[in-house]
């Protein structure tokens, strides 16, 4: 039975002047530019040592995760719609873009992104690209999805396989349970 | 130095930073993310300890680098924004001395690193200590014998090519880069606190 979106996200924040740090819920949180973002990202294609795009992926699912999990947690948000609508609130809050959760279920998923920072800010940068480059959300969406359902990290992989990088309106992921 | 830290930290801690109606953040020339520290620490962390030890100083200078570029073009739409233009500007006496001064208040207003720079020869050299800043935090017990602030390497050689290295380049292609910053001293190390020292590239 479809759920509609309700609760708006309430970001606690705060700035430590003895330590000099911005906190939100009591997690640091800094500001980055899209060129400190696309060149990470650049670095994780280009390393070829290890997969540092699975790597850069589950660094953001584990953080998103944790944030994410705590936030309902702390918040008592309870229903799937609460916790999806509390989900795309903070991406955009973050300043990671505009997303939307088309579908979710505990076996799979489909999200849209409208805008995105990753994207928006490599061709800002460099203009596009012919394959997608967006780690960082397909890790938010797989920690999104983990703590929706309340799983831990790794049990879900969300796969890019629309992107604004490569000249679509929009970018889509699909996400599998593993 | 005639820049009032205080001041200077007081009014840019305060402003506001959130997602317009796309979810994007634009301001001072770039397209702003507000994320969680430890994103950026573990990858940098897992990375650099995930390489084989003969790629370690290749994946670091990628990880400074990453802050240089950064630091120079946001840099200079810092410096060159209205928010500075109101706080900051109407201190400065000596430029870019003091620029850079107030630089470094801005940098840890906005919860980079609890930073000031305690040496300065003009166009040659500068000294940064950090006593606070988030690249320590990946270190929760004991002592690294690896040092971790690429961030703040990387934005302290940006301002010193923002300072000395010539008019701003927005393709990057000259004046950045003309100097380098190495990390002497780190909190994740044992240190009081994080010590950089840039000098010409």
């Amino acid at each position: 039975m479809t759920q509609y979106r309700k609760t708006e996200l309430v970001l606690n924040k705060t700035f430590d002047p003895k330590e000099s740090r911005h906190r939100i819920d009591g997690s640091t949180v800094v500001l980055h530019c899209h060129h400190y973002t696309a060149l990470y990202t650049q670095l994780a294609m280009d390393c070829s040592m290890l997969d540092a795009k699975a790597l850069m992926s589950e660094c953001s699912e584990d953080c998103w995760q944790d944030y994410l999990s705590n936030y309902y947690k702390a918040n008592g948000i309870v229903s799937l719609a609460d916790r999806i609508a509390i989900g795309e609130q903070t991406y955009a809050a973050a300043g990671l873009g505009k997303m939307r959760v088309n579908s979710a279920g505990m076996d799979s998923g489909e999200v849209t992104l409208e805008h995105s920072h990753v994207d928006e800010g490599w061709i800002k940068k460099w203009g596009k690209h012919d394959k997608p480059i967006n780690y960082i959300t397909a890790g938010f969406i797989a920690g999104l999805f983990a703590a929706v359902f309340e799983k831990p990290v790794r049990s879900y992989t969300a796969t890019e396989i629309q992107s604004i990088v490569s000249g679509a309106a929009c970018s889509r992921f699909n996400i599998v349970a593993r | 130095m005639n820049i009032d830290r205080k001041q200077v930290i007081s009014a840019m801690s305060r402003i506001e930073v959130q997602g317009n109606e796309e979810g994007l953040i634009p301001g001072f020339n770039v397209f702003v993310n507000m994320m969680p520290a430890h994103f950026w620490n573990s990858f940098a962390e897992r990375l650099t300890r995930r390489v084989p030890a003969d790629m370690l100083e290749a994946a670091e200078f990628l990880l400074v680098n990453a802050a240089h570029e950064c630091g120079y073009h946001t840099g200079y739409g810092i410096i060159t924004s209205n928010e500075w233009k109101a706080a900051v500007e109407p201190m400065i006496k000596e430029v870019p001395e003091d620029i850079l001064h107030g630089a470094f208040a801005v940098f840890t207003a906005w919860g980079w690193a609890k930073s000031e720079i305690v040496e300065l020869i003009p166009g040659e050299k500068m000294v940064v200590r950090a006593y606070d800043y988030y690249e320590s935090d990946g270190v929760e017990y004991g002592a690294s014998s690896k040092k971790s602030a690429y961030m703040i390497r990387g934005v302290s050689a940006a301002f010193m090519d923002l300072a000395y290295g010539g008019a701003y380049d927005p393709s990057g292609k000259t004046g950045l880069r003309t100097f380098k910053c190495e990390q002497t001293k780190g909190i994740e190390c044992g240190d009081e606190y994080g010590e950089f020292v840039v000098t010409k590239a």
